[in-house]
C-alpha cells in the first residue's frame, strides 16, 4: 500500500438512500452522489442541510464505493446537537451539501507491522473504511471496540466480515469484557507482531492509549475531533497543541488540516485536550 | 432574453484607487491568507481578498474552545493566531500573489509603533494592493478593539500607518463606537483613503449544564447574518458622515443582503462567516447580483451605492 497523494476537494449534492438503526441515537447513513469524491480512511466531509444549523457539521466518512456510478458513501451518526439531529431526521431521498474529503489519513501499516485499531463509541466511524482497505490488500489487524453498554458497539459485524480480530469491552458488561476498551490493548500490544496503533473516540480513550503505546514502543496514529467552523484551515476553530512532527515544538495546528489524524506523539497530551 | 443577449452589467468598483472587477471582497480572517479555497471557490467572482490579520511577531491565539455556533451566527476568540510578517511575506504571499487577485494586507498592532512598522514592510510588498487597519478585534488583550472605541485612538493609529506607506489605508471599525459617523470623519481627516464595517460584536455564550463559558476567552466576536441589520445600519450612519468609501459587511449571505449594503452607502462588500457556509457563495453572490442589475435596468453596480429611497411621506389626511 503506496503512500496516495491527498485527493481533490468538492462541494457536492448528496441523496439520502438508506437509513440503517444501529441503536437508540445512533444510524448509519448512506449517500448516494453523481460525481466520485474519493476519500482515503480518516478523512472527513462538512456536511450542511436545511436545519441543521448554520455551520456545516464534520463526519468522518466511514464506509464509501468508488468503484462505479453513483458514488455511494456512508457516515455513522449519534445524535448530539441541531446538526445530528436535523441528519438523523432527514427523510428519504433528501439532499445534503457535502464538501470532501478534506483532512489527514491513516497510513496504512507497512508489510511487517499488524494494525491495533482502539475506537470507542462512534470513533469507529472511519475505521470501517480503513479496515475494508486492509482486507483489500489480504492484511488483518486486531480491531478493539468499546462502549457503555453492547448496543455502543456499532457495526461489529462489518469488522468481522472484513476478516478483522474483534475484541470488545462495555462499561456494563453486557458485551466482552467489562471495563474500558483500554484494558484490551496491552494484550493487543502483546500479540501482535510489530503492532501499529490507530485510535479514535472519547478524549479519555486516546490518552490511556497513547500512554500505553508509547510504553510498549509502537508507532500510533490517533483521529482528534474538535468542533470546527469550515473544515478547509480558515476559521482556525478546530486547533489542537501539537508539534507538526514528533520531536518539534508545539503550536496551534487545525484538526481540519494538520489532522484530524495525527501522530500521538506530536500532540502535546498535556496542555491538550481541551474540554470540548 | 437569454443569457447570451442579456446586456452587460459592468460590476467593477473603485475604492481608494484600487480597481475591483467585482464588489465583492473575501473578509479577513474568514479566507486565511487567500488561497486555502482554491478549487473549492470560484476567484473570477472575487474582486479582491482582505487576508487574515498579521501582527509583526506571530501569535498563538486563544486556547480552545473558540467557536460557538449561536442563533444565524458565530461566536469567536480566535485571538489572531498568525505567522508573523517575515512569515507572511516570504511564505504566504508568493503563492497568494499567483492568484492575480487585489490583496489587501490587514495588520493589527499592540503599538501604535507596531501599526507603522507593518504599514512601512507592507509598502513595497509586491502583490499587497492595500491596507486594512484592524482597530476592531474584540479577541485580543492589546491593540484591537480598544482602539476601535477611542476615536483618539483610531485616528492616531490611522495617522501612524498613513505616515508609513502609499497604498491605500482602510481602517477597520469596529460596531462597539458609539458614534460610528464621528469615528468615521476621524479616520478620513487622519488620512484613511475608505473604512470597512463592521468588525465582528462583542458577544457571549454560557453551557448553563456546566455553567462555563462557551468560549475558553469568555467573550467573542459574534458574526454571520444575526448581525447584518446592526451592520446595514452602521453602515448607512458612515456612509452618510463622510466622503469616503465605505466597504460594508455583517452577514452577507448573497446578491440580495450584498444589495442591501450598496443602497444603505456601500462601496463595496466583505463576504466572511458565510464562506464557512458555503463556498459557492461567490459564483452565486456574483451570477444574482448581475441579474438583480438586469431587472433593475442597472448598467454599473456601482450606481447602487447610496441609492436607497427615502421612506416616502405619510399622506396628508384631510380632516
Amino acid at each position: 500500500m503506496s503512500r496516495p497523494a491527498a485527493p481533490p476537494r468538492r462541494d457536492l449534492r448528496a441523496r439520502l438512500v438508506r437509513r440503517v438503526e444501529l441503536s437508540a441515537d445512533a444510524q448509519l447513513l448512506r449517500f448516494e452522489s453523481a460525481s466520485p469524491s474519493p476519500a482515503l480512511p480518516g478523512q472527513f466531509a462538512m456536511l450542511r442541510l436545511e436545519g441543521g444549523g448554520l455551520l456545516r457539521r464534520p463526519y468522518s466518512y466511514c464506509d464509501l464505493d468508488d468503484s462505479g456510478d453513483p458514488f455511494r458513501f456512508s457516515l455513522l451518526i449519534k445524535e448530539v446537537g441541531v446538526g445530528t439531529r436535523a441528519l438523523m431526521r432527514l427523510r428519504d431521498g433528501g439532499t445534503v451539501s457535502c464538501l470532501g474529503p478534506l483532512g489527514t489519513w491513516f497510513e496504512p501499516p507497512s508489510a511487517e507491522e499488524t494494525a491495533v485499531v482502539v475506537a470507542g463509541g462512534v470513533g469507529i466511524a472511519p475505521f470501517v473504511l480503513f479496515c475494508r482497505r486492509l482486507a483489500e490488500a489480504g492484511r488483518s489487524g486486531i480491531v478493539l471496540l468499546g462502549g457503555r453498554r453492547r448496543p455502543d458497539l456499532y457495526l461489529r459485524e462489518e469488522f468481522e466480515r472484513f476478516g478483522m480480530e474483534v475484541r470488545c469491552a462495555t462499561e456494563d458488561g453486557s458485551f466482552g469484557q467489562r471495563g474500558y476498551v483500554t484494558e484490551l490493548l496491552p494484550e493487543a500490544l502483546a500479540d501482535a507482531t510489530a503492532p501499529r496503533v490507530y485510535s479514535c473516540g472519547p478524549t479519555g480513550m486516546l490518552l490511556r492509549t497513547a500512554e500505553l503505546a508509547r510504553r510498549a514502543g509502537a508507532p500510533h496514529q490517533v483521529s482528534i475531533e474538535r468542533r470546527m467552523g469550515c473544515g478547509m484551515g480558515c476559521c482556525l476553530g478546530c486547533v489542537v497543541w501539537a508539534g507538526r512532527r514528533p520531536g518539534d515544538p508545539p503550536e496551534y495546528l487545525r484538526s481540519c488540516t494538520e489532522g484530524p489524524v495525527f501522530d500521538a506523539d506530536a500532540i502535546a497530551w498535556d496542555r491538550d485536550p481541551h474540554p470540548l | 432574453m437569454s443569457r447570451a443577449e442579456a446586456p452587460a452589467v459592468d460590476l467593477g468598483v473603485e475604492i481608494a484607487g484600487l480597481h475591483l472587477p467585482t464588489p465583492l471582497i473575501a473578509a479577513s480572517g474568514t479566507f486565511g491568507y487567500g488561497d486555502e479555497y482554491a478549487g473549492v471557490a470560484d476567484y473570477g467572482a472575487i474582486g479582491a481578498i482582505s487576508a487574515k490579520g498579521l501582527y509583526l511577531n506571530p501569535r498563538d491565539g486563544c486556547p480552545p474552545p473558540r467557536i460557538w455556533e449561536t442563533p444565524s451566527g458565530m461566536l469567536n476568540a480566535i485571538g489572531l493566531q498568525e505567522v508573523g510578517i517575515e512569515r507572511f511575506l516570504a511564505e504566504k504571499l508568493p503563492s497568494v500573489r499567483a492568484l492575480g487577485k487585489v490583496l489587501i494586507a490587514n495588520i493589527c498592532g499592540s503599538s501604535f509603533e507596531e501599526y507603522g512598522e507593518l504599514a512601512r514592510r507592507l509598502d513595497d510588498a509586491e502583490g499587497v494592493h492595500g491596507i486594512e487597519v484592524n482597530i476592531s478585534c474584540p479577541n485580543v488583550s492589546a491593540g484591537g478593539i480598544e482602539f476601535g472605541c477611542d476615536p483618539d485612538m483610531a485616528a492616531r493609529a490611522t495617522e501612524v500607518v498613513r505616515r508609513g506607506t502609499r497604498l491605500p489605508v482602510i481602517p477597520k471599525l469596529s460596531p462597539s463606537a458609539s458614534d460610528i459617523g464621528g469615528m468615521a470623519r476621524r479616520v478620513e481627516d487622519a488620512g484613511a483613503d475608505a473604512v470597512s464595517l463592521i468588525n465582528t460584536i462583542p458577544a457571549m455564550a454560557v453551557d448553563v449544564e456546566t455553567r462555563r463559558p462557551r468560549l475558553a476567552n469568555t467573550i467573542g466576536g459574534l458574526s454571520g447574518p444575526a448581525v447584518r441589520p446592526v451592520a446595514v445600519r452602521m453602515v448607512w450612519q458612515a456612509a452618510r458622515a463622510t466622503r469616503l468609501p465605505v466597504i460594508g459587511m455583517g452577514g452577507i449571505a448573497g446578491a440580495e443582503d450584498a444589495i442591501e449594503f450598496l443602497l444603505a452607502g456601500a462601496s463595496a462588500v466583505q463576504i466572511g462567516t458565510m464562506n464557512f457556509v458555503d463556498p459557492g457563495v461567490w459564483r452565486r453572490t456574483r451570477s444574482d447580483l448581475e441579474d438583480y442589475c438586469r431587472r433593475h435596468g442597472v448598467a454599473r453596480v456601482r450606481d447602487l451605492t447610496g441609492a436607497m429611497e427615502p421612506f416616502p411621506p405619510a399622506p396628508e389626511v384631510r380632516r
